[in-house]
């Protein structure tokens, strides 16, 4: 008895020691599948450069599977490439290229369903139809991708980073161009979106709905459709993004839509068709914004209350505020508006009368879009003055009591 | 008796410009009204038209409902109510005849989880895939109130 135990504790490290297995012209095996088959858990396979056509793999152990120098895994535009069941499995360095498409099922390269502490990280995307699809699945991290698609219909391309029913999931410096939506949420929780790059993808650069407790950073998301839609969902912060160049008749910088306890603080809004749009938006703080060229700045409807708006840079904007109410149960003081006409006799940096940033025509194409068609003439321009002094259709109380004289130094 | 035919011609234009007809949706443009979302997937959709012509369009039928109940166009000028089949792409048939599944398996754009089929078939044959409850329109407008 004493002599088994013995030879147990002996062989401890190599029962446990993971072996490497390569797979190449020169390797173990020339295929992943016949990798996968021989693996145990917790393997490393190296996979060396070349291109593999193996159809679905299916991945139900927890390997690590490295690339050396980009293998290609080709899925010859008729195959879900990777279907990972298993906890911590680990892809990178991978190139995958051309997924079959569907309209009833969502391939994707890289497919990931009821798993824990899967790693994608480092590797790229070529034509997939969706790019990285995970469900019911959490601690999970997506960094350092690189996808891109050419697709030009809608119905032709899915998402690039898909996350349905997932939570605690990290994805940072990714760079997603030419999907559907960018990075999709539904039914997310207690994740990370930072330093990722979303540009040109046909609908949404990220679109977010049902997600609570989320917080995204330090994003570009550019030239995007439609912008981004953040809608149903409660106590999402959103730091320091960029939203720039979303043009377009139905296109947002940032589509707000049933939002609670939210922070949106230090984004930059350049040159968008509506900077931020919101729909029945609670007690949300909007700090520190800077809003640049935008069509409009801020389009806020009748349904939103008890907001803030404080230490924003409102600059060459053609509407910094538009609103569809005559009732504004929001604040607004603080900010630096550049239309501002007043005067700060004291010298506190303050100006000493308030700025209404709702100018009366801004509430007449909220009503009637197509008498954007005068603006700028000489009619306008009287209405809006006049309206200045006596307030008739903008809201009274649409108003900064304390805006401020000097652009806020961001640096 | 020549002015007379004129003018049935002008009164006849008139009243065929003024039909209430149905338009089908553009997908990757068109937004729904009720949640602002562009319209993606072809599986789903559905659309009011209003006795005066007016037109509605929406992702999702529980967008549609939404939209309904609240009232902004009264339920008794709404002409034509239509929403999209699930197994024919953008095919818009009308809403109260079609025959709906409601279940998990089914990822709808506003997370209804509601597909409609224009046949009692269909939907039997996806059921047995899908799984779910089979669903009429009646049923539908209450349990989205």
């Amino acid at each position: 008895m004493m002599k088994y135990l013995f030879l147990c504790v002996c062989l401890w490290p190599w029962l446990l020691a993971a072996k490497t297995i390569v797979v190449g012209s020169s390797g173990d095996y020339p295929t992943l599948t016949a990798a996968l088959d021989a693996a145990v858990d917790y393997d490393t396979i190296v996979v060396h450069s070349g291109t593999y056509r193996e159809g679905n793999i299916p991945i139900t152990k927890a390997v690590t599977i490295l690339g050396v120098g980009y293998p290609v895994f080709d899925g010859e535009k008729s195959h879900e490439i990777f279907t990972i069941t298993a906890n911590h499995v680990v892809v990178a360095g991978l190139w995958f290229k051309n997924t079959g498409t569907a309209s009833m099922v969502d391939i994707a390269a890289v497919k990931v369903i009821d798993a824990k502490n899967v790693t994608v990280t480092g590797n790229r995307f070529t034509d997939t139809f969706f790019g990285m699809h995970f469900s019911n699945s959490s601690e999970a991290t997506i960094t350092d991708n690189d996808l891109h698609a050419s697709a030009t219909g809608e119905h032709e391309i899915g998402n690039g980073i898909h996350l349905w029913k997932c939570h605690n999931i990290t994805i940072t410096g990714n760079e997603i161009r030419g999907h559907r939506d960018g990075i999709y949420f539904e039914f997310v929780t207690e994740s990370l979106i930072a330093r990722n790059i979303s540009e040109n993808n046909i609908r949404y650069g990220l679109h977010f709905m049902f997600s609570h407790n989320d917080e995204y950073r330090e994003n570009a998301f550019i030239g995007n459709g439609a912008g981004v839609a953040v809608m149903y969902t409660k106590h999402v912060k959103m730091y320091g993004n960029l939203f720039k160049k979303n043009w377009g008749g139905a296109s947002y910088g940032l589509l707000l839509k049933d939002i609670q306890d939210s922070e949106v603080i230090g984004n930059h809004f350049i040159e968008n068709t509506i900077a931020i749009h919101m729909e029945g938006v609670s007690r949300t703080r909007f700090e520190a914004n800077d809003y640049l060229r935008n069509g409009y700045a801020v389009r806020l409807q009748a349904s939103c209350d008890d907001n803030d708006f404080t230490r924003n840079n409102f600059s060459e904007n053609a509407f910094d505020f538009a609103t569809n109410g005559t009732m504004v149960l929001n604040t607004i003081d603080g900010n630096y508006w550049d239309r501002y006409q007043g005067y700060d006799l004291d010298r506190d940096g303050i100006g000493d009368v308030p700025y209404r940033p709702a100018n009366l025509y801004s509430m007449i194409v909220e009503r009637i879009p197509s008498a954007v068609l005068v603006w700028r003439s000489f009619l306008v321009l009287l209405m809006d003055r006049a309206e200045k002094i006596i307030p008739v259709v903008t809201p009274e109380n649409l108003k900064d009591n304390t805006p401020s004289m000097k652009a806020y130094d961001r640096t | 008796m020549r002015i007379s035919t004129v003018y049935l011609f002008v009164i006849a234009v008139v009243f065929l410009s003024c039909k209430a007809e149905p338009e089908p949706l553009q997908y990757g443009q068109d937004a729904c009204r009720a949640c602002k979302m562009t319209l993606m997937d072809r599986k789903f959709g559905a659309e009011l038209v209003t006795k005066k012509g007016k037109i509605y369009k929406f992702d999702d039928v529980n967008c549609m409902l939404n939209f309904y109940h609240s009232n902004e166009v009264a339920q008794s000028d709404i002409a034509h109510k239509l929403v999209v089949d699930f197994s024919q792409p953008a095919k818009l048939i009308p809403a109260a005849d079609a025959f709906y599944l409601k279940s998990d398996a089914i990822k709808s754009p506003m997370a209804s989880q509601i597909a409609a089929f224009e046949k009692k078939d269909t939907l039997d044959t996806m059921k047995k895939e899908l799984k779910g409850v089979y669903m009429v329109w009646g049923e539908l407008v209450t349990q989205f109130k």
